[in-house]
């Protein structure tokens, strides 16, 4: 039994308050200081710790593996606000213990883009991998761990070996997720899923004191795991989990230090990072017509595009793109793909679904769903109409 | 019939012989108003236009007026202009005699006494103190009747501790006119008790509220941006107004209407005018209850700028109404509504912005109006209703006797 434990960096450019006034003053639609000052304190308190931790593990123990995710803002963030935050990342990196896994530069909706869009995104995430960390990966996950049949063309087209995907029983029917999957329509490429009850043990209930098995300990959990039937447990979760949605006051970090050593303790346990576990035969094909995420009760996408808000924004944000594509100005294409950026929409996301809407409120970066909306459109609106003037179209605004 | 008892007969009836020349002696009129007396002399004289009579109404101040037919406005220095009364901001406050608010009411009652081209004249109404002196001479001038409506006694007004030189003008108005008009039985019984007015002359005529007839004056082709309370500079209501002015460029649809009134009426109307944007703003005065739900139900955007607002339940109506509701931060209701956009008071840019937003997208115009009007209306009054009776319980819990 191998355990998959895969860890996403992220972090978005989050807007400035660009006023509908602010239209046509040339203000910049994202608040660079804001943003890193936000890293600068996640840094301190979760990436240079964990980072630190997870090296750590990999030189005392070299079964240990990790896989990791990083986004294009991730990185220009890390850049400008912690570079040892990166520096940590190519020292863990050159243990030869961890995979770095593929996706989209701007953590985007860019797969629900028309082409070239997506490609082109992939591509981009592709060769800051290959220049920052001379990193070549054969997996990719796609934002919010988004799967369907054909992001598995793509995957297969893009010449990835393999994707990561929920573990969720409406595409198994019934089978185990602990086993090495492969895409129906595209059987090169070998599904890792995520054990999403053990996953969020760690993710969303290692600190809740109301859970019943708070304290959750290493040994437990190294327990858990030993007892869990078939050969690959996906840990898929935020790296922010470590000393962010936790704090280091929940013990969290001391948690991640003794796992190895826990997992140590059950001979049948071993590591395996994202690119040793795709090899090997799959176990079964499996079908997903439909988009499915890592997200929420339903594992769909209506986090992000669940309610008018959303949907008006995306809309919008595709519609505008047109023009965008057309003006074919360097600045211009960089400001709308950051506002693909998935998280501006889960700002917009309106509760009512009980147990997640605590989680949504945690996130976001704005009062309501209804600022998140109005500031995300009016930057938008203020970037159509720098495309239209540079495409020389008279614009009322 | 001989002519005299037809005339009783018709005055039984309410009706008149033939169309009147009534020279009215006032104080405002509107636009200009800072009180009742100027809504109830237009609204008066609108009416007894519309019965047929003609009416000239005489001010101390200069225009511009709100024209009615039939109805012919006078002031010292017209028509030749020659440099009128200024309307004055806060006439109420009175001031000694020797201050220029009682020298120009010595001179409009000079003036009034002298006023030409009233000659045809068959009744002169005065209300209230203001021109007693000058409606009396004319009065004479002309050998007309002279009637004379009190609205409130200087007693009332100053509790109890009332000027003479006021109490004076009173006097000799009551004394002097034909019929004298109390707007309530309470008020003819004091002008009979403190006044020793004839009982024989004093009739009783209540005021009334005329449905807002300005309401239809809206063009449904405009998109309204309404503010409803009282004019009062807690409110914010010129923050309202600056942010208008920041908007309406760039939404040539949009009208901001004002429902209410209060002390700083004048102020907020100059202060229109000084933004130029006098024809987006619309000043509806006081509106009855089935009135600001019209308005509510045909609003875009509800404001509640106020620079104190202990709770806020315009907005909370607006809400239930359906509107997009933008608050300001300090208003209560910002504690309990997620559904609102919330503003520091002070920031005009913002409330522009946020006008602005909800003016032009539409989708979050519909998701804000629907969740607010979740917000407003998941606890009534029953809840509470029930929130005070957990008080009661718990300071009967607390009590210990003495």
């Amino acid at each position: 039994m191998k355990i998959v434990l895969y860890l996403h960096m992220h972090q978005p450019w989050r807007l400035a308050r660009f006023r509908y006034l602010d239209l046509g003053s040339g203000r910049p639609y994202f608040d660079v200081e804001r943003n890193l000052a936000i890293f600068r304190g996640i840094a301190e308190r979760c990436y240079v710790p964990t980072l630190d931790r997870l090296t750590r593990a990999a030189r005392e123990d070299s079964g240990f593996r990790v896989s990791l995710s990083i986004t294009g803002t991730f990185l220009e963030q890390a850049r400008l606000a912690a570079p040892e935050v990166l520096d940590r990342v190519r020292e863990l990196y050159r243990t030869g213990q961890v995979a770095l896994v593929a996706e989209t530069y701007y953590h985007s909706l860019a797969f629900l883009v028309p082409a070239p869009e997506l490609q082109e995104e992939v591509e981009m995430h592709r060769a800051m991998l290959r220049s920052e960390f001379g990193a070549a990966p054969k997996v990719l996950r796609m934002t919010e761990l988004a799967y369907s049949d054909d992001l598995a063309r793509f995957a297969e087209a893009e010449k990835f070996h393999g994707m990561l995907a929920e573990g969720w029983e409406g595409i198994l029917r019934g089978q185990p997720p602990t086993m090495r999957y492969c895409a129906a329509p595209a059987p090169t490429v070998r599904l890792l899923l995520r054990h999403y009850p053990l996953s969020d043990d760690v993710g969303f209930r290692f600190s809740s004191t109301g859970w019943s098995e708070y304290p959750l300990t290493a040994e437990k959990y190294a327990n858990w795991i030993a007892a869990t039937p078939g050969e690959l447990v996906g840990l898929f979760m935020d790296f922010e989990t470590f000393g962010e949605h936790h704090s280091a006051r929940t013990g969290i970090l001391e948690f991640l230090s003794a796992l190895p050593r826990m997992v140590r303790t059950h001979p049948h346990l071993g590591w395996a990072t994202v690119d040793e576990a795709i090899a090997g035969p799959p176990h079964a094909d499996l079908s997903a017509p439909y988009t499915m995420t890592w997200a929420d009760q339903n594992r769909d996408l209506g986090a992000w595009l669940g309610n008018d808000l959303q949907r008006s924004a995306f809309e919008a944000a595709k519609k505008v793109g047109q023009a965008v594509r057309q003006a074919d100005d360097p600045a211009i294409l960089t400001d709308w793909r950051k506002l693909l950026t998935s998280d501006h929409f889960y700002y917009m996301y309106v509760g009512g679904h009980g147990a997640d809407q605590g989680v949504h409120e945690y996130f976001s970066s704005y009062d309501s769903p209804y600022d998140a909306y109005a500031n995300y459109m009016n930057a938008l609106t203020d970037l159509r109409r720098r495309a239209l003037e540079r495409l020389g179209v008279p614009t009322l605004k | 019939m001989p002519r005299s008892s037809l005339l009783s007969a018709l005055t039984a009836l309410r009706l008149s012989p033939r169309p009147l020349h009534i020279v009215m002696v006032g104080w405002e009129w509107p636009p200009h108003h800072t009180g009742g007396l100027g809504v109830h002399s237009f609204e008066l004289a609108r009416e007894l236009t519309r019965l047929g009579h003609r009416l000239t109404f005489l001010t101390p101040f200069t225009g511009p007026f709100t024209p009615v037919d039939g109805v012919t406005i006078r002031f010292p220095g017209a028509p030749e202009r020659d440099a009128p009364a200024e309307f004055p901001t806060a006439y109420w406050a009175g001031g000694t005699p020797d201050s220029p608010f009682w020298n120009a009411t010595d001179g409009y009652n000079s003036w009034v006494a002298q006023v030409a081209g009233v000659a045809d004249a068959d009744v002169i109404h005065v209300h209230d103190w203001f021109g007693t002196e000058g409606a009396i001479a004319l009065a004479r001038r002309l050998r007309r009747p002279l009637v004379m409506t009190v609205h409130s006694t200087e007693y009332d007004r100053s509790l109890g501790h009332p000027w003479d030189h006021i109490l004076r003008r009173e006097q000799i108005g009551i004394d002097a006119a034909d019929r004298v008009i109390a707007v309530s039985r309470h008020l003819r019984l004091q002008l009979v008790e403190r006044y020793h007015a004839d009982p024989g002359k004093v009739r009783v005529v209540y005021n009334a509220v005329r449905p807002n007839e300005r309401l239809a004056e809206i063009d449904p082709k405009r998109r309204v941006v309404l503010y409803v309370g009282r004019l009062a500079a807690m409110k914010g209501v010129d923050t309202f107004l600056r942010a208008a002015a920041r908007v309406v460029p760039q939404f040539p649809d949009a009208l901001f209407v004002i429902a209410g009134e209060g002390s700083e009426y004048s102020r907020l109307l100059h202060l229109t005018a000084a933004l130029g944007i006098g024809d987006r703003v619309m000043f509806l005065g006081k509106v009855s209850e089935e009135e600001r739900e019209l308005l509510l139900a045909g609003s875009s955007v509800f404001v509640l700028p106020s620079v104190v607002e202990p709770f806020g339940i315009a907005a909370l109506e607006a809400m239930a109404a359906g509107v997009p509701t933008i608050v300001s931060k300090t208003s209560g209701i910002a504690e309990i509504s997620s559904g609102v956009f919330q503003v520091d008071f002070w920031d005009v840019e913002e409330f522009a912005s946020r006008i602005a937003e909800l003016l032009e997208y539409p989708t979050l115009r519909r998701a804000m109006g629907e969740q607010g009007r979740w917000e407003a209306l998941r606890e009534g009054w029953p809840e509470r209703a029930r929130e005070v009776v957990s008080v009661y319980l718990e300071a009967m819990e607390a009590y210990r006797p003495p």
